[in-house]
């Protein structure tokens, strides 16, 4: 240890071009990941200037200032897009992560490996369907006929009438809790495994110490498991946190004209105003709303990792 | 160490390096496979001695896949083409579904084809920034327009704007009829509807009767649609009975004077009838989700009687689908009931030339009029290339015989089991006749397919192409968004028409709305 340390003074004494020269073979291995990069994730960011220009793609972009900018604040719809970006995720980043712990915790108590194994495969599957599949099937279940399972199961109990079923994915009031109901179905067994890790890697002892103590499977679960379980549990918070404001595909496969209030994101704001409006997209105006998408990202990536250092002691980034 | 660090170092470097190279190669050889043609000497049929237009060397065009595939034996009807015309062509054809996505990249990068296929949306878009050729003098002068080949001159007059024409469309651009199910007509005792209060109490005894015959009142409903209103003009043609004279976008009135019809008072009695089937259960509870497919499966597996779809083609698909799953497959393409008046015909897509073009009107000569020369280049626009897409040979094809000198389309080569129905034009939909020859597919049309084309045809009219503007660039993508929001809520979610135009003006929609209505009468 301590001789790695001197080495490492040795060489971080040396001037930079020597320690180049040095470590020139791995400069080189790094140098095809440092083309790519420039080539495919800075260079592309050019493009941010055209937020501050009218631009249809063709003829060459009019300078306007911060007009698109002034014309975006003042949209009620990019508003709601922001507003819904912002709780969708957030209620979707919480119940995700909640119901992947309640998971984790009863997979943990399952005894039977074959069992275990068998329900976490399961329950990881849908994580492996497409959203366009996944938005498909639910279209069938949630469908407002006696075809449609949920519906079915409602009249069978006398919550629904047979005639006046629920429109889940086609009424704003349903609309919400039906998207965060079918995200839970697709990601949180895919959630489970970050925490299934965590509970595999804690001390066996403790539980027989506990069972010496007279504790029981709750008391267990309260003092041992979650209290081991809470900083994966905002580790996983945080990372998520970040990158709340990429929501797209999900939202996309399920929205429709009556719930575009309640769904309409930035990332599908901007695909409408660029596919869908009936005339040549101005993509100044779309780059700004890009761009204020992505300042929003970056500040809460830096609230994150500032947040990380504050519980863990270190960064995410 | 050092040692193997070096190696593994440099065989990564080099595998990168070589794989770039390798794969820009690849790319160049491709590329040059598309571009390197040799050229075919030699006259063609349709060479006009006399025509003071230089005849290009070499024509590039884009197009979507309207026109047979690389897949579809692209490569025969360019090779055809070529021997015609006797001309090099290049077809840069991307995948359908993300044409107009390519359509974007390709003019932004500055490297035009010559000739380009567009939809109504971005042909006024383009004509509007200065992409487009401007053809009227070419095409008051055409050999084509003098011919007495144009069977309906409409569709080329509907194309000019302001007063100028940017390109032409070989064929109409269809639309939707409504079909109805015969044996469900016939079950319930009614007649063809000719009124919308026929058409709804046709609608209520399939919802409340037993039309399907299966012993069972309230199983069935009366139609579906996929969405309350389309994606793009003519937007209302999924449920013209219930639309009829309201047009929720912008036309041009009988003053000559641009208008929105969407806060028209035509537009709240629509959405009243719309809303009261809606309620009573004559519309598919689940139109707002609907896609075109969900709607046609249903149609198929009998739960409803009406269907406004596709005239032409589809009229056979259906009876094939419907007949597949033992049900009866007769329908009826119903002429459109007297509120409706005309079916609506959307703007066909339009064969453009590019303003960077260096012979404009030697591109629009050899490559967009011949396509309609009444011989063999509209035979081959329309049905391919003889032995790759149709033949006259006595063979078996999918199943059917056909015998020696009997026209008949072949095997599709994609999708084995098919055959092909056409090429880039529909022949019910060619605005040039055959006059060289008679046209050699018309007796492989089925009588579904003439009957309700035909019916189409003869009641419909071409709905208005909107030119584009700065204004609409800016505020129609929200506009549209809060139109359909407002549709979809006062036809299925309760909400009052009156209380959704209160929350049109309070958010924008109407200060738009009048803004793009000033710039469209401005110009």
């Amino acid at each position: 240890m301590s001789r790695n340390k001197k080495e490492k003074t040795v060489v971080s004494t040396k001037p930079l071009r020597t320690r180049i020269y040095i470590h020139r073979w791995f400069y080189l291995m790094i140098l095809p990941v440092l083309v790519f990069a420039i080539i495919f994730f800075y260079l592309p960011m050019f493009g941010i200037r055209y937020a501050f220009f009218e631009y249809k793609g063709i003829l060459e972009p009019v300078f306007v200032g911060f007009e698109n900018f002034k014309k975006m604040f003042s949209m009620a719809g990019f508003w709601s897009a922001f507003r819904n970006t912002m709780e969708l995720s957030i209620i979707k980043l919480i119940v995700n992560t909640g119901a992947a712990v309640i998971i984790s915790l009863l997979l943990n108590e399952i005894t039977g490996l074959k069992f275990k194994k068998a329900a976490q495969t399961i329950i990881y599957l849908p994580h492996f369907m497409s959203w366009v599949v996944t938005a498909s099937v639910f279209a069938l279940i949630l469908s407002p006929t006696q075809e449609g399972l949920v519906n079915s199961f409602l009249t069978s109990l006398g919550f629904v009438e047979k005639g006046a079923e629920i429109y889940f994915l086609g009424s704003n009031r349903w609309w919400r809790p039906a998207y965060y109901i079918i995200n839970i179905w697709k990601e949180t067994g895919w959630g489970t495994i970050i925490f299934m890790a965590t509970l595999a890697g804690i001390n066996p002892e403790q539980y027989e110490a506990a069972s010496i103590d007279g504790a029981g499977r709750w008391n267990k679960m309260r003092f041992i498991t979650l209290p081991a379980l809470a900083n994966t549990i905002i580790t996983v918070l945080i990372l998520n946190l970040a990158k709340i404001m990429n929501l797209f595909e999900s939202v996309f496969v399920l929205q429709n004209d009556a719930v575009v209030r309640q769904s309409d994101v930035l990332q599908t704001y901007i695909y409408t105003q660029t596919f869908n409006s009936g005339a040549l997209p101005n993509y100044g105006y779309t780059t700004a709303v890009g761009l204020v998408k992505s300042l929003v990202a970056c500040a809460l990536v830096l609230i994150c990792n500032y947040a990380s250092k504050k519980v863990r002691g270190r960064g995410i980034v | 160490m050092r040692k193997f660090s070096k190696v593994l170092a440099l065989t990564l470097v080099l595998t990168m390096v070589m794989s770039s190279v390798l794969t820009g190669c690849k790319k160049e050889n491709g590329t040059e496979e598309t571009q390197t043609k040799t050229q075919t000497q030699g006259a063609t049929p349709q060479a006009d001695q006399e025509a003071e237009i230089e005849k290009p060397k070499k024509i590039t065009i884009m197009v979507d896949g309207t026109l047979f595939t690389k897949a579809n034996g692209r490569d025969a009807f360019e090779a055809k083409w070529e021997e015609l015309s006797g001309i090099d062509l290049e077809i840069i054809q991307p995948d359908h579904d993300a044409y107009y996505d390519v359509v974007g990249q390709t003019l932004a990068s500055g490297d035009w084809p010559d000739a380009i296929l567009l939809s109504s949306t971005f042909y006024s878009g383009y004509a509007e920034e200065g992409v487009l050729w401007d053809m009227t003098d070419f095409w008051e002068n055409s050999e084509l327009k003098a011919s007495g080949r144009i069977n309906n001159e409409a569709i080329t007059d509907s194309l000019y704007i302001d007063g100028k024409l940017y390109g032409l469309s070989p064929a109409r651009g269809n639309g939707c009829i409504t079909y109805v199910k015969k044996a469900w007509l016939e079950n319930v005792g009614l007649d063809v509807p000719t009124t919308y209060d026929e058409y709804i109490a046709m609608l209520d005894a399939f919802t409340k009767g037993d039309p399907d015959n299966n012993g069972i009142d309230g199983d069935t409903y009366g139609v579906s649609s996929a969405g309350l209103i389309g994606v793009e003009a003519p937007y209302t043609n999924y449920l013209p009975e219930f639309y009829q004279d309201a047009f929720p976008s912008f036309y041009k009135n009988a003053d000559g004077q641009w208008v929105d019809g969407f806060s028209e008072e035509a537009m709240a009695g629509a959405l009243g009838r719309l809303r009261d089937a809606y309620e009573k259960g004559y519309i598919d509870k689940e139109s707002l989700t609907n896609g075109t497919s969900d709607c046609r499966n249903k149609f198929y597996e009998d739960k409803f009687g009406v269907f406004t779809y596709w005239a032409g083609t589809w009229a056979t698909n259906m009876r094939t689908n419907l007949e597949a799953n033992g049900f009866d497959g007769e329908l009826i393409p119903i002429e459109p009931i007297k509120e409706v008046g005309a079916y609506l015909e959307r703007q066909a897509p339009v064969w453009c030339v590019t303003a960077k073009a260096e012979n404009p009107e030697g591109v629009a000569k050899y490559f967009i009029e011949s396509m309609l020369d009444g011989g063999e280049m509209q035979q081959l626009f329309t049905y391919g290339v003889e032995g790759t897409h149709w033949s006259t040979k006595e063979e078996e094809v999918c199943g059917k015989i056909y015998e020696e000198g009997q026209f008949h389309m072949l095997e599709n080569l994609e999708t084995k089991g098919t055959q092909y129905t056409k090429n880039h034009i529909d022949p019910l939909l060619s605005i040039g006749n055959f006059t060289a020859f008679e046209d050699p597919g018309a007796e492989q049309v089925t009588a579904d397919t003439r009957i309700s084309q035909e019916t189409f045809n003869n009641h419909s009219k071409v709905v208005q192409l909107v030119p584009s503007t700065d204004v609409m660039s800016q505020y129609n993508g929200d506009l549209t968004t809060l139109k359909r929001e407002i549709i979809a809520n006062v036809v299925t979610q309760g909400i009052s028409f009156e209380d959704e135009m209160k929350r049109y003006e309070e958010e924008g929609g109407a200060e738009w709305s009048k803004a793009i209505v000033d710039s469209l009468n401005a110009k």
